[in-house]
């Protein structure tokens, strides 16, 4: 029967395949630890800044700097939306696209507002301009272990424009990273910075509160320098959260293929052990039908 | 003067370089060098850049550190910055060709100047210390 020949040919399929997901699942698993690894030491960095934020405000110091800012209906809006370079990795990139396109559409139907796109990752911008956005800047060079080198240019632009009123809001897209089994998509606004001390860095030890520190040069202008600084720490770690879950994202949707897989696999040796053995059977039935016939 | 140690804590946008102890500490603030010995007195300050030198028990430790800030809290001493390199691990060849083919373009705007002084101050310091 051919059908077991045919049946054979995709056992053989499925087999590979099944060799290359839950290799790329042992792959994401490394690639994560090392992202992980990366987000936690980056934490450190932020979690000093809000320290040093919270001391700022125990001096009598108006918060006033210009990123701080709320504007009233923003103008000109920039959006960037963070996905992968690579697909595989399940509803990661299509959660980020869910947030964003939602927002797109609504900014572009709203004529008062003009609208920044920039993507970063081959599979948004793919998308984006499927669906027949134009954007002005893509980014591709983002691997699972972005530099802050890389990103420091990008919020040195925004931080400009916003200064210079070329840009009045400035979202991101990107999957948050909340714990190891929890990733959400989301939309948040980094520009204007609403609260400097909403971190998680915001627990500090209270026994250090009331110290008295001389400020050099002057609380008023550590304040001018630090709030950029907390914004660019903020957009790094947008980009170092959007890294872990991605490699979080594709190592759970390679286990689910490798799993899949597996379940294939039987399925279809139990349907090859069958149709060999139908294939006997009627051999040998025909060959006993001949043998009779002979008497 | 002294009761115990200073206790360093360097940290860049994406690690923690040191947590260790030291003895005293020497770096470049907005504008000039400030040392640092057990007990001071709180501070938080502006850093320029420069080098940032390290003396403990193990001997010395010099890094090039490039802006940021810095805040003294007891004995802990927190070093928030842009950029650290340890000194022996500067690419002098590199930076020369970069300083090179940076002095020989042109700026055109204030804002060009501006950036190119910065970048061109900030390579000749690199290439001083890591003589």
């Amino acid at each position: 029967m051919a059908n077991a020949r045919a049946l054979v040919k995709r056992l053989k399929s499925v087999k590979n395949i099944r060799k290359i997901t839950r290799t790329m699942e042992l792959i994401a698993t490394a690639r994560f630890k090392k992202a992980m690894d990366r987000a936690t030491e980056a934490a450190a960095y932020t979690k000093k800044i809000s320290e040093i934020v919270a001391d700022l405000s125990q001096v009598d110091l108006k918060f006033s700097h210009p990123l701080l800012e709320q504007r009233d209906n923003p103008k000109h809006v920039n959006l960037l939306v963070l996905t992968s370079n690579r697909g595989l990795c399940g509803g990661y990139n299509g959660g980020v696209l869910r947030q964003a396109v939602p927002r797109l559409k609504e900014l572009r139907q709203n004529e008062e507002q003009t609208l920044e796109l920039e993507v970063a990752g081959k599979r948004g911008i793919a998308f984006l301009k499927f669906q027949g956005y134009e954007f002005e800047r893509a980014y591709t060079h983002f691997e699972d272990q972005p530099k802050f080198s890389e990103i420091e240019p990008i919020a040195q632009r925004y931080i400009d424009g916003f200064i210079s009123g070329e840009i009045d809001r400035v979202e991101v897209a990107y999957t948050k990273f909340e714990s190891a089994g929890k990733q959400t998509a989301v939309l948040e606004t980094l520009l204007p910075i609403g609260d400097l001390m909403t971190e998680e860095g915001d627990e500090t030890d209270d026994e250090g509160r009331n110290v008295d520190y001389e400020f050099l040069p002057s609380a008023q202008e550590i304040l001018e320098e630090i709030v950029p600084a907390a914004f660019k720490a903020r957009l790094f770690k947008c980009f170092l959260d959007a890294a872990v879950s991605e490699q979080i994202a594709r190592m759970v949707a390679m286990k689910g293929a490798t799993e899949n897989a597996g379940e294939m696999i039987r399925d279809l040796s139990q349907k090859y052990n069958r149709a060999r053995q139908s294939q006997i059977t009627s051999e040998l039935s025909e060959i006993i039908g001949g043998a009779a016939a002979l008497e | 003067m002294a009761d115990g140690k200073l206790q360093l804590v360097l940290v860049t946008p994406e690690k923690t370089l040191l947590d260790e102890p030291a003895d005293s500490l020497k770096f470049p603030l907005f504008d000039g060098l400030v040392g640092i010995y057990p007990s001071r007195a709180p501070m938080v300050g502006r850093l320029g850049f420069g080098e940032l030198v390290i003396k403990s028990s193990s001997g010395e430790k010099s890094f090039y550190i490039d802006g940021g800030f810095a805040q003294v809290k007891g004995q802990v001493v927190s070093i928030l910055t842009n950029d650290a390199l340890p000194l022996h691990a500067i690419d002098k060849e590199a930076l020369k060709s970069e300083l090179s083919e940076l002095t020989e373009k042109v700026a055109t705007t204030e804002a060009d100047q501006d950036a190119k002084t910065a970048r061109v101050d900030r390579l000749r310091m690199m290439l001083k210390l890591a003589q």
